[in-house]
């Protein structure tokens, strides 16, 4: 039996595949499709201290091998989190990891610390990176600053593994990765979606009404994997991949890149089983070139 | 009901108007259990550039043969990959999802107004109603005679039936609405009765103003931008007119949806 165990600081999971936030709902929506224990985790779609509505339709475009969401991050808020979408996440047996993003410093300290009352939650990812949330003026993960203040402000409230997610929209990914493990960090995931923009030359208005949104899907796999190729260089936490992974073969190279885990997103969408099927690609690979444990192939990218 | 994907072979597509397709496909469990309003999601297939499902109602069953059968026009990249399809292709569904028009056993009739390709859910509809004691009628409009469809099917599903065409090459000249006005205002106040509609949206905010005007309760299924169809994009918010007591101001077509009280939700273009 081949060992697919990965481990994100002080956080073991069975396997390194998980769920992107904001892909898979809180988990429940994909019930019907496969025992989401067999997966190494969920990230739940973002929770905020307030509701949130999310932003006008349209929301999303198809663009070619992607397409490009404005969502705008709507949820009830953290207390009917706890309310509604808690109790089914509780009794999953997998990594429940859930992912906070707030308009302030102070709303991700203490949407977290509401949090902290659920017996069972494996770690919290910070959103620093949203692209399609305007107000307060601040992105917290396009100034090093701001993201290792924030890190140390989350880090002082909770003993939880802390993952912070990174957007590509940066100058530097690695910089604000150096910052967040310096406040602390146990992990940092990457990449989340680029910004982009698609127009309808019929109606000549833009094919979201955001104007412009975040491009995921296959068409930024090349992109994810150098940034973190590049955090991996840099870092010495955790680098948990995202970005356009569709099958086992994706998620190799991640890892052959040296990702600790990875996330599957908007596979989730075109195929409702996707991430059980990258689960099993692994292992059939694992099988196949007989390697007896999946981390070997961490970082085992050769370079020249 | 719980969702699932299948790999299932193409029985059979036909071109059933200029440029509108019915498509059949074995399905013999959903082709006892689907309801109208409900729909499936299918897998374009050899366009890897094209990465959503595309969503189309269901159309028709026979649960004889186990099959479903689906109509569409070929309006963009993935419908037209969709029409090249031959009888014995396979396709990847994803179904059934989002709910189904709903009425109570005491009415006493259902009226249907369907615009074009949005005749698509009632021939199954019909198909339920088949049994059902109450009068049916059926208020149909298309472009012009050359998009007509369904004709024989509906002959046999004991509607009454009043045609439209906009270029007058088929039945009454006209939008639907003008003879749908003139039904309402026949009517006796008294009667229990319900709407249901499908159609363009010019169409759909037309009939509202009419039921609004006859105070007559309806259902509307909507169309909408999907990438998943069971509610984890959250992709594709329908507007209420009133917030929800919880301060919800959108619901999701595929998930709360596709089938809304006509009068909660706004029609945004």
């Amino acid at each position: 039996m081949t060992d697919l165990s990965t481990n994100i600081g002080r956080l073991r999971l069975d396997n390194p595949v998980l769920t992107a936030s904001g892909t898979f709902g809180y988990a429940e929506e994909f019930a019907d499709f496969y025992d989401l224990n067999r997966l190494g985790g969920v990230v739940t779609k973002t929770v905020t201290l307030e509701p949130r509505p999310g932003n006008k339709p349209p929301r999303i475009c198809e663009t070619p091998a992607g397409m490009i969401n404005s969502i705008g991050l709507p949820n009830a808020g953290v207390e009917q989190f706890i309310a509604q979408k808690w109790p089914f996440l509780q009794q999953l047996k997998t990594a429940v990891i859930v992912n906070v993003a707030g308009k302030t410093p102070d709303d991700f300290v203490r949407a977290v610390e509401k949090l902290e009352v659920l017996q069972g939650i494996a770690a919290y990812e910070l959103n620093y990176s949203c692209p399609n949330v305007k107000e307060g003026g601040l992105s917290f993960s396009s100034n090093a600053r701001i993201a290792e203040q924030v890190t140390a402000l989350v880090r002082a409230v909770t003993q939880r593994p802390l993952i912070t997610k990174l957007t590509p929209n940066v100058t530097s990914i690695s910089e604000i990765g150096r910052a967040c493990e310096g406040a602390g960090a146990d992990a940092v995931s990457a990449i989340n979606t680029l910004v982009g923009m698609a127009i309808d030359i019929h109606t000549r208005k833009p094919r979201i009404a955001s104007i412009t949104g975040g491009l995921s899907g296959p068409a930024i796999r090349p992109v994810a994997l150098a940034k973190v190729y590049e955090l991996v260089k840099a870092l010495t936490i955790p680098v948990i991949g995202i970005g356009g992974i569709m099958t086992a073969e994706d998620a190799l190279e991640f890892i052959l890149a040296g990702a600790a885990a990875v996330q599957i997103g908007t596979a989730n969408f075109m195929n409702p089983v996707a991430a059980l099927q990258v689960v099993e690609g692994l292992q059939r690979h694992c099988e196949e070139e007989n390697i007896l444990r999946l981390m070997e192939l961490r970082g085992a990218v050769q370079v020249g | 009901m719980s969702k699932s994907v299948i790999q299932v072979p193409v029985v059979e597509i036909r071109e059933v108007a200029e440029g509108i397709f019915r498509l059949t496909i074995s399905a013999p469990e959903w082709s006892r259990t689907a309801r109208a309003g409900q729909f499936v999601n299918i897998q374009i297939p050899q366009r890897n550039d094209l990465l959503w499902r595309r969503p189309f109602s269901v159309h028709s069953v026979d649960p004889v043969r186990g099959t479903l059968d689906i109509l569409f026009a070929v309006a963009g990249r993935g419908s037209a990959a969709l029409s090249e399809h031959k009888a014995g292709d396979s396709l990847n569904v994803l179904g059934l999802l989002g709910n189904c028009f709903t009425w109570t056993a005491d009415l006493q009739e259902i009226i249907i107004a369907a615009g074009g390709l949005g005749i698509a859910p009632f021939i199954l509809l019909l198909q339920q109603l088949e049994n059902w004691p109450g009068k049916k009628t059926l208020f149909l409009g298309f472009r012009s005679s050359r998009q007509a469809c369904c004709m024989q099917q509906l002959g046999a599903l004991g509607a009454e039936m009043v045609l439209t065409t906009e270029d007058g090459s088929l039945g009454h000249r006209g939008l639907i609405t003008t003879p749908l006005d003139d039904y309402l205002a026949s009517l006796d106040k008294n009667g229990k009765r319900m709407l249901f509609l499908c159609g363009p949206t010019p169409m759909m905010r037309a009939v509202r103003e009419l039921t609004q005007k006859y105070d007559i309760p309806a259902q509307v299924t909507v169309e909408n931008r999907m990438a998943c169809g069971f509610g984890a994009c959250v992709g594709c918010p329908v507007e209420l007119a009133q917030p929800r007591e919880d301060g919800q101001t959108y619901m999701l077509a595929c998930k709360d949806g596709p089938v809304f009280p006509l009068q909660e939700i706004v029609f945004n273009d």
